[in-house]
């Protein structure tokens, strides 16, 4: 809603610029790139042509336990996303999104009890190297602990995110200590028919939109 | 006339009659800072906390040099661009202009914090201006998931 009154704010902005042609800097470089931005479709979901395999990844989970991806979430519907826990904006924004979305879920009629105990829900961390098993398993028990958080060897994990168009930087310190991170920050949803990734969420979802399309995610169906 | 009514006449007119190209002049005159939005996330753990906030400014250009507040022994400023989180030293502030802090874009960073924020709680929030000085923010603590969009 604020973004599309920025973009308009930007065209009237950018339409006065041009008409008056007074080549003073009046910011307007910023709003036009919220405009080109502002481009595609209002559904928060985007399905895929060419679905993603699962990646394959054998990682460690809060429990400090082995995790098999493909083998644990074998014909369950499965979303992942790729983070790190000192992210303090986007990550615990999705990840809590995801996990309301599931407690409404849960109180859905038209879901069976099996149904919505198979949704699996996978956080896989960027930044292993601070992102232990227990630091992993501590956030997430903030947020909702029946998420399957995973950690391991970041070439292994940034490998797999590979797989599913997702590329990811381990967060580092350059030379004047200040921290710089890199990490697409989509969901993918997997389908319980098909193993296949084949729905992606951008940033923007929020608790409605996932709450709105995990039941047919549970089913296998596009959003 | 001021450079806010002259924004105003270009926008109004839609520069039907190239309202005098006066543009720049602003930077010379004080800035008008005003903050709203302000709110910080409940955060999952007692880690780090981030926090958002929209300074409008109806004056000449400024910048947000830092931010202190008693929660937290230390607190960063970051951008986020195409994926890229960044910490910054200071934020430009705009003649005439806003400065954003908004999930997926800048954001604050609060670490070493003294407890775990709870929903419902006021951080008060202390943000410093290079011209304007410190301008004290309370910052109320909203449900993890809360969007200005959303509003929930």
């Amino acid at each position: 809603m604020r973004k599309k009154t920025l973009a308009a704010a930007a065209l009237l902005a950018a339409a006065a610029f041009t008409l008056s042609a007074c080549g003073s800097g009046d910011g307007g470089d910023k709003p036009i790139a919220v405009v080109s931005a502002e481009s595609g479709s209002d559904k928060a979901a985007t399905v895929l042509d060419q679905p993603f395999e699962k990646p394959d990844l054998v990682l460690t989970d809060t429990h400090g336990k082995k995790y098999d991806l493909r083998a644990q979430t074998k014909g369950r519907p499965t979303l992942i996303y790729f983070g790190y826990t000192h992210c303090p904006d986007v990550c615990p924004l999705t990840m809590n999104n995801l996990a309301v979305a599931k407690k409404q879920v849960e109180k859905d009629k038209q879901l069976t009890p099996a149904q919505k105990e198979s949704l699996r829900i996978v956080f896989v961390t960027t930044d292993p190297e601070r992102d232990t098993p227990s630091a992993l398993g501590a956030w997430l028990k903030g947020i909702d602990p029946d998420v399957v958080g995973l950690t391991g060897d970041f070439a292994t994990v940034q490998a797999g995110a590979r797989t599913v168009g997702i590329s990811i930087e381990p967060p580092k310190k350059e030379k004047d200590g200040k921290i710089v991170s890199f990490h697409g920050t989509q969901v993918i949803a997997f389908s319980p028919k098909t193993d296949a990734g084949y729905v992606v969420y951008g940033e923007d979802a929020t608790v409605d939109d996932y709450t709105k399309d995990l039941p047919k995610i549970i089913e296998g169906e596009n959003p | 006339m001021n450079q806010r009514s002259v924004n105003l006449a270009v926008l109004t007119a839609a520069g039907l009659v190239l309202a005098g190209c006066g543009a720049g002049s602003s930077s010379s005159s004080e800035p008008e800072l005003k903050v709203t939005g302000a709110y910080m996330p409940a955060p999952p753990t007692g880690d780090l906390a981030a926090g958002f906030f929209v300074v409008s400014n109806s004056g000449g250009a400024d910048t947000l040099t830092s931010v202190t507040s008693r929660l937290a022994g230390d607190v960063t400023l970051h951008s986020t661009k195409d994926g890229v989180m960044e910490e910054e030293k200071s934020f430009a502030v705009p003649a005439d202009g806003r400065l954003d802090f908004e999930t997926g874009g800048n954001h604050l960073m609060f670490e070493k914090l003294t407890h775990k924020p709870e929903q419902g709680e006021k951080v008060s929030v202390q943000l410093h201006f290079a011209k304007s000085g410190t301008v004290t923010v309370e910052m109320p603590v909203k449900s993890p998931t809360y969007t200005p969009e959303t509003g929930h």
